[in-house]
């Protein structure tokens, strides 16, 4: 491979940095992106407005979770939390969350980049690219790591504090965000010299990926004894002891060594305040020359080896087998194979939509474990026994009878739970958007497009409902709940769910986004993070009108129980039969005529 | 057989025209090659007889069907390969095949002696267990060909199918699209290399600016151009931005007649044929 002078030159970077911030499609790593996510722009007045509201919308979700965490820290002040209880808390969320997701973005966006072994080819310097690349990486990071820093801010501003102690936070934090993202790749660099699993990138994607999913169901988790009772100071204050001393202050000191002054620059004099942020600066300084040296060494090293990870070979498959591996199939049988293989074979939906749908049912056998035994705790301090407590759940539940009103807010329980599950929607949403560029050799072949859409609409309903029936039947099992009852609230699930992923499979055929070049880009993106809260809204269109029948009986007490039941499913089942005509007809119709 | 009626393809709401009012009929029992350079919109033309792209205006039929009214039933009767062999990398050479045999409804008795058979032509039988996306860029290639010949429908359309093919795979095709063009049946494909070309079709066309300057055998366009050199002299020729044929085309089309007669400007050499 033909390699030019490695001495580092300006005009290089820059030229390699503005091509690579342009030009590049890599994974908008920060799932937050504002900014362009690789996709060609339509052009004339409904590109601009369609360009323009998505931009908005990111702006608006951008926003919201800034609201969000500088609330949190207002709420952190207001149970007794001192700013650099905060910020630790800001900073380990931080270094959790970079070394848990960044160490897979890191090597995504480093090294499995198509132009990286076209680059390879000019007459650049690597030292050049290796630093645009490495360059550009941190920017986005550090971009996306600055969403948890409203936490310190916000608690800072509720204690009174002035724009320059907020500033020195922001600084603060923003040398510990540039900190552990140099730590991350320091680490990511020789992994990927010499390490084989990191080569091939599906087994990373796999591993890293499936990390990446249980971790967020352990926040998720995790979170249910957060906020409960003292939880969030709790937790303040463990991130501040974390910092503090011992084994996790050492090792949060060598993944983002200006922790080590923190305190000083939150809370000290303004002398101490001065000398901490020079510190900082030293030790991000000192980081970034490891990470020179450590990089210059290692890193195309580690792009050439990826480069060159071979395939390997089969077996030869023919007689008898090779009728049995081609034997005729229906239409939909066929679409349900290919789509299911293609989901399952490429590790980043393998993730997030079949891992995450197996896994969501722990996740809320875990809320409701957590808030059964919160139950028993608070039912043992009233003199009430586990078993007797079990008892009376189970007498409650007995009771449920169409003819009264709490099996109305039951079935309302059940439609918010429906609501619930719309984050998870996106799995019908991005269903089409899945084949990418392949839609476009299908769409070249006599393809039965109503097959193709209940296949699509088949994997995922079957991957996030079969579960989740076998948890509510032990639930309704166990709570005594009777047969009639249970079946209904099962059937009004299904129908919701059912109602949920028609929309959302339909609104993803009419527009769906075909034209990634990395799966993650499709996934991970700031446009994926929009549709997980947009499939939010779908869920409550689609319950609007059966919660507005079952509310009917339980709040306003102007239609009876069984009636309003009644409704709720019979307005489900409609939904349900129009929107299947509404895919299979118009939308059928118009993936048959999608152009590029 | 291969109607093409007053064909026209733009973008942006007619900024950008593709292929402009293009006129050809392709028979029963031949082999048409389409030239042209890059950008001249073979490839667009190609995506809309497959059914990919939608005329602008203009209709086209295949055997009989009309594309645009029962699509479908259209793309039954053509396979069609694209200038990219970059499709379902994920699924296995048996499976792609299966699904291919699967969508064209292949009848079960016959398919798997013929994937053998392709595989065993192509050099692929102990490829058909790996995933397409370990394959190389030729490889994938006769994947996509294999997938293409599979159904054995009456209409070819291949767009660049030599590309990446090693000699004999390519000797292969060649053989295939001769037999299939014997059989009474169609083949279209459009190719950079015109030696191919020259050595394989019927009849040629040359497009530019997504207007078709000639149609003809290949004698008939070295008799039109009264030149004894090679096809690839007569195209440079044809093609370049000194050619009447050129200037005409980036120009607006006439007001009457087809294809390459109305754009041909007066003066320029008549081509023998235009359908």
């Amino acid at each position: 491979m033909a390699r030019a002078a490695q001495a580092f030159s300006w005009h290089q970077f820059r030229v390699m940095l503005r091509v690579i911030v342009r030009g590049e499609k890599t994974v908008d790593n920060t799932g937050m992106g504002l900014g362009d996510d690789g996709a060609p722009k339509r052009r004339g007045l409904a590109g601009k407005i369609g360009s323009g509201a998505r931009k908005v919308a990111m702006a608006l979700l951008f926003l919201l979770l800034v609201v969000m965490f500088f609330m949190l820290g207002v709420g952190l002040h207001l149970v007794g939390v001192s700013p650099y209880a905060a910020f630790s808390l800001a900073v380990v969320a931080l270094v959790t969350m970079t070394v848990l997701t960044g160490l897979y973005q890191a090597v995504n966006v480093l090294y499995f980049v198509r132009d990286l072994s076209y680059y390879l080819t000019l007459p650049i310097s690597t030292t050049s690219v290796m630093w645009a690349k490495l360059a550009h990486f941190l920017a986005v990071s550090v971009a996306g790591d600055l969403i948890f820093a409203p936490v310190a801010l916000g608690c800072l501003w509720a204690e009174g504090s002035g724009i320059a102690a907020c500033a020195v936070a922001l600084l603060a934090y923003v040398l510990c965000a540039v900190a552990v993202d140099l730590a991350l790749v320091i680490v990511c660099v020789p992994l990927m010299r010499f390490s084989r699993l990191a080569h091939d990138k599906d087994r990373f994607s796999r591993l890293f990926g499936g990390l990446i999913i249980v971790l967020a169901l352990c926040v998720g988790a995790g979170s249910q004894f957060a906020l409960n009772g003292d939880g969030l100071a709790s937790l303040a204050g463990g991130a501040e002891d974390l910092l503090g001393a011992g084994p996790a202050a050492v090792v949060l000191a060598l993944l983002c060594p200006p922790t080590i002054v923190a305190r000083q620059v939150i809370s000290g004099a303004p002398l101490e305040v001065a000398l901490g942020l020079f510190a900082m600066v030293v030790l991000v300084v000192l980081y970034a020359a490891v990470l020179s040296l450590i990089a210059g060494r290692w890193y195309f090293e580690g792009v050439q080896s990826v480069q060159d990870a071979g395939a390997k070979r089969g077996r030869v498959v023919k007689g008898s087998e090779l009728v049995r591996a081609t034997s005729s199939r229906g239409s939909f049988a066929t679409n349900l194979a290919r789509d299911w293989k293609m989901m399952v074979r490429v590790p980043v939906f393998f993730n997030q939509f079949v891992l995450s749908s197996l896994l969501m049912p722990l996740y809320f056998v875990v809320i409701m474990v957590v808030s059964g035994a919160m139950g028993v705790s608070s039912a043992e301090d009233a003199g009430v026994g586990a078993s007797e407590l079990l008892e009376m759940v189970r007498l409650l539940c007995g009771s449920l009878s169409f003819s009264e009103v709490p099996l109305v807010w039951v079935a309302v329980g059940v439609l918010g739970f429906s609501v619930l599950l719309g984050f998870s929607s996106y799995s019908y949403t991005m269903a089409v958007s899945r084949d990418g560029e392949d839609f476009f050799f299908l769409r070249a072949l006599p393809m039965d497009w109503r097959g193709y859409l209940m296949a699509k609409l088949t994997s995922p309903y079957l991957l996030s409902n079969v579960p989740m029936l076998v948890l509510m039947a032990v639930a309704l099992v166990v709570c005594g709940v009777p047969a009639a009852v249970g079946l209904y609230l099962v059937v009004l699930y299904l129908a919701a769910t059912g109602a949920l992923a028609l929309l959302s499979l339909g609104m993803g055929g009419l527009f769906p986004r075909l034209d990634w070049d990395n799966e993650a880009q499709l996934v991970k993106g700031g446009g994926a993070t929009l549709m997980v809260f947009a499939g939010v809204v779908v869920g409550v269109v689609v319950v609007l009108i059966p919660a507005l029948a079952l509310l009917g009986s339980a709040q306003w007490g102007v239609i009876e129980p069984a009636v309003s039941l009644a409704l709720a499913l019979v307005v489900l089942a409609l939904e349900c039969a129009g929107l299947t005509w509404w895919v299979l007809f118009p939308v059928a119709r118009s993936l048959s005529r999608r152009e590029r | 057989m291969i109607k093409i009626n007053h064909v026209s393809k733009s973008y942006d709401g007619g900024a950008t025209l593709a292929v402009r009012d293009l006129t050809l009929e392709i028979a029963s029992g031949e082999i048409f090659g389409l030239l042209g350079p890059n950008g001249a919109g073979k490839s667009t033309l190609l995506n809309m007889l497959a059914g990919v792209l939608s005329p602008t205006s203009g209709t086209i039929e295949l055997d009989g069907v009309n594309v645009a009214e029962d699509p479908l039933a259209a793309k039954r009767n053509l396979c069609y390969v694209g200038d990219s062999p970059d499709h379902l990398l994920r699924l296995k050479g048996h499976e792609f095949l299966r699904f291919i045999a699967d969508v064209y409804e292949v009848p079960n008795d016959v398919r798997s002696a013929r994937i053998a058979e392709l595989a065993r032509e192509y050099g692929m039988e102990g490829e058909l267990d790996n995933q397409i996306q370990s394959y190389s860029h030729g490889m994938r290639q006769k994947m996509m060909i294999m997938g293409a010949l599979l159904p054995d429908p009456p209409v070819w359309i291949l767009d660049e199918p030599m590309t990446g093919l090693d000699p004999k795979a390519s000797w292969l095709l060649k053989q295939s699209m001769r037999r299939h063009a014997d059989a009474g049946k169609t083949v279209l494909f459009s190719t950079h290399v015109l030696d191919v070309a020259e050595k394989v079709v019927d009849r040629v066309g040359v497009i530019a600016h997504g207007e078709l300057l000639f149609v003809g055998t290949v004698d008939e366009m070295r008799e039109h151009f009264k030149s004894n050199g090679s096809l690839e002299e007569m195209f440079l020729e044809l093609t370049s931005e000194n050619s009447p044929f050129a200037d005409a085309a980036e120009g607006q089309r006439p007001a009457e007649g087809d294809g390459a007669a109305a754009a041909r400007p007066a003066g320029a050499p008549e081509p023998p044929e235009v359908r």
